[in-house]
């Protein structure tokens, strides 16, 4: 029950505005508008004509709402906020054109931020292009870490796990996602770390920020998190030269019963696939732990973005799918440092890219969730080297016993 | 201006009788992205070969042929980095060509499944309004290995391209010196790769020689790859379905590959030509146990046991416990064993492997699978 065909079943039992019947007809005002279906839906004209007088005020809010932003994205606009395209590599005035899969768009991000000249720096800070990575051995051969390898990647990793909790703490109702990622930008250059996605291929910012129906590589922009949002916030701290990579994705003030799930449900496809590293396992067999988890619980896996390897370079071997049936070539050894990176859609597995050449959003424009963790590989089992720290805040309520 | 636009809002709205609902019915864009997982995905043809051979001379004839397809041709030059910036597109259409230049945008490198080709080539194909095949054409690549590794994709990412084959074009004047050749003496000149990883090869020029230098270049073609599918042209012109729609890399296409196992001449070579690298096809009656086949296989593969080097695998599999005709196939490290189809009532179940290498043992490699007997 994944993927397409749940989009079946959430059509039958959709249910009328009104009278709660079964709904087999939708407002074209609401599609429109592309508001959810939930409260767009009805049993019949005469039920539709009947709450046509408090219906409409819907379309009302959602209109305004939409002017307020224009508004505020004007504003922006001229204090020198602009939209980003072509991989981060420019920025236009204007909202690209786009057909939006679901309610989110682009919005204008903020001007480059500043790092200090004494932080260390990857080679892709200054030109936006890494050379070093791209042409490493490391990206055919598994890399065995050796112990002062190990160490610096759980000092990168702890700062890393500290960065994130920072981020973590300001979302809120009202925080735009520039506004987190000001955050983890600061924290970062804090604890004297490079925040590793900024200009890596362009890339405009220091985190990535993924809501709702974003899978991943969202940019921070100006949009103002609302009550019900669920975001992820994904941080890459490059300390002495070492990257440690984590992500998490956050409730925004009270969010529906299907959203609580659809995190829940990634944050366990996490863990079980974590539950089975340990040398010898083939890096094939997460797929099938993911998509297993995933299925039964009615969601689908994203295919297009896997989980990498890391430590001197950001991304390198092994490639680690997260879908069932893949190829991926090799066992896990003993002193080996991979991140394992799950998403999870309510509907379609599909993705698209946004016109800013990052964003990754679901096909079908239904809510996406994702957790991640920097592992390693030891000769028992596995170590999680961005792990929850005693003062990490409290925000799964599953976790909370 | 806030105030004026609210307010036409709330006009517009005011009216007392609703619109017409509309029947719910999936999503437009659901049903686009479902009805775009029944399309066919297009296949890619990697055309390899010495300068010289006769690669442009097929691909002009591929063009120019009468044969109502609409082929996109892509010229690249692979250098040390399989990366396309810009490529350009010829695109035969009734004889005529068309010459495009497109920009290819880099993809996103990090953390994707799809290398920046792969989605280079399915941008082109949601691009055009039909296109039936794409010719990959080389230059400067030593190997086609590593091409095919990328293009080799998961039956479950649904591409809009797939791999189709690939074809080497020799030129049967100069192979021979080409084969002789070496750089020096622990690598192989480039010829040997390109044949070993080649589906087709397509023996180019046998006009220039005779016809039993032609027997004896053949004979030494397959005395390294067995499995391939031999042609001989004079200016390359071939029955394009050897090159176009092979389905080489199909888990459902099994039928050449059965007809391959089938026959009862053997496929080893027992020739060893100077290179040592050369086909291997063992076999064994018995059904096999299919995790204990998996990790034999990936201890050659993957850990170069006993320091054989393959480059190719296609076997066909009698899995214990299976009604199901397993195949397995294999590129350098990425191998995959799928069920095929039911085994009928008569026939004679059996596994029968093909490996394509370097250093190959026959000894070691035939004890192995006779460990993999439940």
């Amino acid at each position: 029950m994944a993927g397409e065909s749940a989009d079946a079943s959430t059509i039958a039992t959709l249910s009328c505005a009104r009278c709660e019947k079964p709904a087999h007809l939708q407002c074209p005002k609401c599609m429109d508008l592309k508001l959810p279906r939930e409260q767009a839906s009805f049993c019949t004209q005469e039920c539709f004509k009947a709450a046509w007088s408090s219906h409409k005020s819907v379309h009302v809010k959602a209109q305004l709402s939409s002017i307020a932003t224009g508004d505020q994205n004007s504003d922006l606009i001229s204090q020198g906020w602009l939209y980003c395209v072509k991989k981060g590599q420019a920025r236009t005035l204007k909202l690209p054109h786009f057909d939006w899969t679901g309610p989110l768009k682009q919005y204008p991000i903020s001007t480059k931020c500043v790092v200090p000249a004494e932080i260390e720096k990857p080679d892709w800070a200054i030109d936006g292009t890494p050379k070093v990575e791209p042409n490493s051995d490391l990206q055919h051969v598994v890399e065995i870490k050796t112990p002062e390898q190990i160490q610096r990647m759980r000092e990168t990793c702890k700062i890393a796990r500290e960065v994130l909790d920072a981020a973590a703490k300001v979302i809120r109702p009202g925080v735009t996602t520039d506004e987190i990622d000001r955050v983890v930008h600061e924290a970062t250059i804090a604890a004297g770390g490079y925040p590793s996605p900024l200009n890596y291929y362009f890339f405009p910012k220091s985190c990535c920020t993924s809501v709702n129906e974003v899978i991943c590589h969202g940019i921070p922009d100006a949009r103002k998190l609302e009550d019900g949002d669920i975001v992820n916030v994904d941080v890459t701290v490059c300390y002495k030269g070492c990257h440690g990579d984590l992500n998490e994705t956050y409730f925004v003030g009270n969010v529906d019963e299907a959203s609580r799930q659809l995190v829940k449900c990634t944050y366990e496809c996490l863990e079980k696939a974590i539950a089975i590293v340990k040398p010898g396992v083939r890096f094939r067999e997460i797929g099938e732990v993911v998509n297993r988890h995933a299925t039964m619980s009615g969601l689908s896996v994203v295919r297009s973005y896997c989980g990498h390897g890391i430590g001197d370079l950001f991304h390198c071997a092994p490639n680690i799918p997260h879908y069932a049936r893949n190829k991926a070539v090799g066992v896990m050894k003993a002193g080996q440092t991979f991140t394992i990176e799950p998403m999870i859609n309510a509907g379609t597995w599909r993705d698209r890219t946004w016109p800013d050449g990052w964003t990754a959003v679901t096909a079908d424009g239904k809510r996406s969730a994702q957790f991640e963790h920097t592992l390693l590989v030891t000769e028992t089992g596995v170590e999680v080297l961005t792990a929850r720290l005693p003062s990490s805040p409290d925000v799964y309520p599953w976790l909370t016993k | 201006m806030l105030k004026e636009e609210a307010e036409g809002v709330k006009m517009e709205d005011d009216d007392e009788e609703p619109p017409m609902a509309i029947q719910i019915q999936p999503d437009v864009s659901v049903r686009k992205i479902l009805s775009s997982s029944d399309t066919v995905s297009v296949g890619v043809s990697v055309i390899t070969g010495y300068l010289g051979a006769g690669k442009s001379t097929l691909v002009n004839y591929i063009l120019n042929g009468k044969h109502g397809k609409r082929i996109a041709v892509i010229l690249n030059e692979f250098g040390e980095e399989i990366g396309v910036e810009r490529a350009m597109i010829n695109e035969g259409e009734e004889g005529a060509i068309v010459e495009e230049w497109v920009e290819l945008a880099n993809g996103c490198v990090c953390c994707t499944v799809k290398h920046s080709l792969v989605q280079a080539l399915e941008q082109l194909v949601q691009r055009k309004d039909r296109l039936d095949h794409i010719l990959l054409e080389t230059t400067g690549l030593a190997n086609p290995a590593p091409l095919a590794s990328i293009l080799w994709l998961d039956d479950q990412l649904e591409s809009e391209v797939k791999l189709d084959c690939i074809v080497t074009v020799v030129d049967a004047k100069n192979l021979r010196f080409q084969l002789n050749e070496r750089r020096d003496s622990s690598s192989f000149s480039e010829a040997f790769n390109q044949i070993a990883f080649a589906d087709t090869i397509i023996m180019n020029k046998v006009d220039l020689i005779s016809q039993e230098e032609s027997d004896e270049l053949e004979k030494e073609i397959h005395s390294i790859n067995s499995l391939a599918n031999v042609i001989r042209s004079v200016r390359c012109q071939v029955d394009l379905s050897n090159i176009l729609n092979c389905q080489a890399y199909d888990s459902n296409h099994v039928s050449r590959l059965e007809s391959l196992l089938e026959t009862n001449k053997s496929l080893t070579t027992t020739d060893l030509h100077d290179s040592g690298i050369r086909t291997l096809c063992i076999s064994e009656p018995q059904p096999i146990n299919l995790d204990k086949v998996r990790l034999w296989l990936e201890e050659i593969l993957w850990d170069k046991k006993s320091e054989m080097d393959v480059y190719r695998c296609k076997a066909v599999l009698s899995i214990q416990n299976s009604d199901q005709m397993h195949i397995l196939q294999a590129v350098r490290e990425i191998y995959e064993i799928v069920p095929a189809r039911k085994w009928s009532e008569e026939e004679n179940r059996t596994n029968k492997i093909v490996f394509i290498g370097h250093k190959l043992d026959e000894e070691v490699l035939r004890s192995g699978l006779r460990d993999c007997r439940p």
